[in-house]
Parts: structure tokens; sequence; C-alpha cells
């Protein structure tokens, strides 16, 4: 049925919506807009009530002598976390015969907090002191009795600029995408993005399969390629001892004070109740990590090689399998595994769903003795499906081949450990 | 009132499977467009997905044809286009993920009208996850 008025709020489907485009872009171009004046007025006010004014103070100012007369103070203003000061000198000099009378001190006349920096401040100005002033040629009311720039205002500078930039930056991509249609834009994008996955031709032969080189560049001993890891063991060993290291300090931290607490005679509860869950999660990650440690050391590194890759659906390959260590092997198994990755977003979080979608044994034995030195080797063979889907990946989908070796162990914990494989599709006669 | 603008897309042995690198016929018609409302009109060959995942969309054939570069097609009569369909990515029916292909066509009409069209094709012969072992 046709709707009279475009839809404000649009239902989602991926990241095709079915509201209004145009007011989606207009809507695009006041959020940006928004942003771009914020930040061009707060600029603006930057630059008018700070910077030239300080500019002013060091190129324009005429130089003079100023008598300090009694009176000079203090100047309290109320803050946020307690009150705020500046020197107020009470100085008066004299432009072409006229006495001009203030209190001053800098031009930006602002508070800050520390009083006892500003009575230092009023210490070296003694009354019937003469001391050197700048004037302003307009108004010579306007004076100080120091000059030079406030390094800090760069860091104000940075606020209004980062929504200058934003604002800016989001205003030109929707003029640039005003009107454009989604198979415009993404011409566009593929073309910006154009040569990162062409075959040195400038021709991509197969579109959204994933170009992986570390696969073939190690030769195996047995078959053609070593088929490199998937994540290695160590890395990820080292991942979670920096994970148990920097979660553990943290709980050490709250611990520390609920236990000094406790000790001191004033026991925080809410406290101590509130490090509880931290201090268990704590104590699975340490768990975790000797588990991780336990298989990386204890058990040996596992070997795979390939006769040939990539591989085409419907095609058979020998795949070899080596594993070292010292090991009472109940089961080792060596599968073909493809999983579907999803990406997308919640909210502000990005979240990943992986699901596997296809497993095939190739290879499996049980109740066998790995001796020390002398690894256990198979050879085996791999039929890839004939209708498999071939690998693929896009900026927020994937479809990751794998070859999964898994291994149950008497006496140490399961382990898994996987080496990607690229499936092309089917060979049209077009292999590169 | 006038009757809405409309477009429809037909292709060659519609609702086959088409084999990758092979070519892909297809042609459009207008119903409502006069020769004089035509601002530009869009042609792609595309592919995007659908499912768990943020939609990700590729387009393999662009055409856009309009009164500027004296292109635009007439609407009182049917337009061709014509490409060679990719090696990839194959239609794909996951669990979390879909791979779909289609023909779009996107008439542009004066006062910020727009006429739209989507066929869909399977390109390769991949089985429904399912089907699969």
């Amino acid at each position: 049925m046709p709707r009279a008025f475009p839809l404000l709020y649009p239902k989602k489907r991926g990241h095709r919506r079915t509201g209004s485009k145009t007011l989606g872009s207009v809507g695009e171009l006041v959020f940006f807009g928004i942003f771009f004046l914020a930040g061009v007025a707060g600029l603006i006010l930057i630059l008018l009530t700070v910077v030239v004014p300080e500019w002013r103070v060091n190129h324009e100012f005429r130089a003079n002598q100023a008598t300090v007369l009694p009176g000079s103070r203090i100047g309290v203003t109320p803050g946020e976390d307690g009150p705020l000061y500046r020197p107020e000198i009470h100085v008066k000099h004299t432009v072409e015969g006229v006495d001009y009378g203030v209190w001053t001190y800098d031009i930006a006349g602002g508070y800050t907090s520390g009083r006892a920096e500003k009575e230092a401040v009023l210490k070296c100005f003694p009354v019937g002191g003469r001391v050197a002033c700048w004037y302003d040629p307009l108004d010579p009311n306007t004076v100080v009795l120091v000059r030079g720039y406030s390094w800090w205002t760069i860091l104000f500078l940075i606020v209004p600029a980062v929504f200058l930039f934003m604002g800016a930056a989001g205003l030109i991509f929707s003029v640039l995408h005003w009107g454009k249609s989604a198979e415009r834009r993404a011409v566009r994008t593929q073309k910006a993005q154009q040569g990162d996955s062409s075959n040195g031709n400038g021709e991509n032969v197969y579109p959204s399969v994933p170009v992986r080189t570390d696969i073939t560049n190690s030769p195996g001993t047995r078959l053609r390629y070593r088929l490199p890891i998937e994540a290695s063991p160590g890395w990820a060993v080292f991942g979670m001892l920096l994970l148990v290291l920097l979660w553990n300090a943290g709980v050490a931290v709250m611990v520390c004070f609920a236990v000094g607490g406790h000790l001191s005679g004033g026991p925080d509860w809410p406290l101590t109740l509130f490090c509880i869950p931290f201090a268990l999660v704590g104590l699975f990650l340490i768990y975790v990590f000797f588990r991780k440690l336990l298989i990386a050391t204890g058990i040996g590194p596992t070997l795979l090689e390939i006769s040939e890759h990539p591989l085409y659906p419907g095609e058979e390959y020998q795949v070899f399998l080596s594993q070292t260590g010292r090991l009472k092997v109940n089961a080792l198994t060596l599968s073909l595994v493809c999983e579907e990755r999803a990406t997308y977003q919640q909210g502000t979080n990005t979240r990943t769903e992986t699901r596997p979608v296809f497993k095939q044994e190739l290879f499996r034995r049980e109740q066998f003795e790995i001796p020390p030195g002398l690894p256990f080797e198979t050879e085996t063979r791999l039929q890839v499906p004939l209708g498999a889907m071939h690998s693929f990946k896009s900026e927020h989908n994937e479809i990751q081949w794998t070859l999964v070796a898994e291994g149950d162990i008497a006496g140490w914990p399961d382990y898994k450990r996987a080496f990607p494989v690229l499936i092309y599709p089917p060979d049209g006669g077009s292999r590169a | 009132m006038t009757e809405a603008a409309e477009v429809t897309i037909s292709l060659d042995g519609d609702g086959r499977t088409y084999c990758p690198a092979q070519p892909l016929f297809g042609e459009y018609v207008f119903k409502n467009v006069l020769p004089g409302d035509l601002k530009a009109v869009e042609v792609a060959v595309l592919w995007y997905t659908e499912g768990k995942g943020d939609e990700d969309l590729a387009v393999h054939a662009f055409w856009r044809l309009n009164a500027e570069e004296e292109t635009l097609p007439d609407p009182r009569r049917p337009a061709f286009f014509e490409t060679v369909l990719p090696h990839s990515p194959l239609s794909y029916e996951g669990r979390l993920l879909k791979i779909r292909w289609c023909v779009r066509v996107r008439a542009f009409l004066h006062r910020g009208k727009e006429a739209f069209s989507e066929r869909r094709f399977r390109l390769g012969d991949v089985p429904a996850v399912a089907d699969l072992g």
C-alpha cells in the first residue's frame, strides 16, 4: 500500500533501510552541519577571546612604566571544585599626560586554582614600585604587566578543531553521496579500492575469494606446502598472560583496599562484595592461562602439509599430519571444517558470530602412544565435496575453510589446532 | 491522476542458474514513462549479502545512462544490457549468510521521483548448506 508520508523510523534489513532516503540524507547533513558549526563557533570564540588578544599584546601594545598602588588583591570566583583565583595588581600609568589607574596582571585575566601562587605574584609587585607595563594604544585602560603566549590554548583549540574536521568530513561525505544510489556509491568505493586484490594484471579472477600468500609460502617436507596454523599457541598464551596480568592487577588494587579496610577495623562491605565476582573471574583466567600453557608446552607442535593449494570442489588431495610430544592419545582426529562468520553492529558494539556449517572427518585414530622424539605421522586423503561453497570474504561476512586437528590426550586438556585453506569456485578452465 | 512509473526486468532463460564466466543478457521495459520524464537510468548487476551480518554489496557491472551524455534509452522501447558474469562469489544459502545476485534498474525521473526494479538470479549451483554432508 503506498505511503502518503515518508517513513521516519525505518526498519533495518542489514544495511538496507526502508525509510525515506531524502530524509536520511537531510538528517545526515543537519547532524554533521551542527558538528561543523559547533567547531567553527568554538574556534572563533577561542581565537577572539585568547589568541588574538595575546597576539595584540605581543605585537601592538606599547611599552610603558607603571607605579604599583595600594589595593592589589587576589580576585576570587567560585569554581566546580572550589574557588579559583587570579592576581589583580593595582597600577597607575601615564599616557600623553593622562593617568590611568587599573587592576590588572595579564591579558587573559583567567582564574585558576592555587591561591599561594597568586599570593607569590602579588609579592613581586610591592606598593610604590616601578614596573614595566604594556598598554593598548586604542584604549590605555587596557594594561598588562606580563606578555607572552599561553600555550595551553592549543589544547583548547583541539576540541573545536576535532568538531570542525568531523563535521567537514561528514558534510563532504554527505554532499558527495547526495542523491546517489547504493549501487553508484558501491561502484565509487570499489574503484577507490581497485588493485588491492587484483592478480597483478589489474583483473581479479576470483572476486571476494580471499588472497592468502602465507598458505603457500612455506614448502613441506613430505607434501608440497606446509600449512600455517591459524593462531600460534605461543601468541595465544602470551595474549592470555597479558589479560591475566591486567585483570588481576586491577583486582589486586581493589582487594588491597578491601583487605586494608578490614585490617584497620573499618570494613568496607560494599567494596568487599564488589570484589568477589572480579576475583573469581581473575581465578578463572589464571586457570585458562595455565591450561593454554600446558597445551602449548606439553603437547608438541602439530604440522600439516598438503599436496596442492588452493583447493577446488570435487577434487582430491593428500594431507600429511605430524604430531610430536610424549603423549598417550585417547583420540586424534583431522577434519575439514567450514564456518560462516558474520559481523554486525548492535547498538554501539560490533559483534561477530561464527557458526560451523560443514564438518568432514578425514582421519581418526584412537588409543595410541606417541613416544618422545618420534612424532606420530600419517597421510590421508582429502576429497573436497563437489558442491562445496568457495572461501569468501567481504567486509562483514566470511566463509572460512580450515583443516582442524583435535586431540584428546590422557591426563591433558583437549586441544584443537586449525589450519586455514582456501577453496576456490569450481574450475571453469580458468585456474590462475 | 497519472499512474506510477514502473520498470520491469527480464533475463534470458528466465529463472535458470547462470554459470560463472558466462554471458548474461537482459532487457528492461518502462511503463507509464514518457521520453521527457527520464533524467537518468542506472542498471547494475550486483551481489549483496543477507543474514546475520551487516549487508555487504558489490557491483559487477554498472551503466549510468543520462541526458547529458545523450545515452538515455527511449522509454517506449525495451532497453538491453549484457555482461559476462564473474567466477565468484557464487550464490549461497547458508545459515548466517546468504549471497544473492540480482539485476537492479533505477530510473530517475523529474521532480525527484524514482522507479526501481530488482530481478534476482542464481550464479553457480552451490547447494544450500543443509544439503551438504
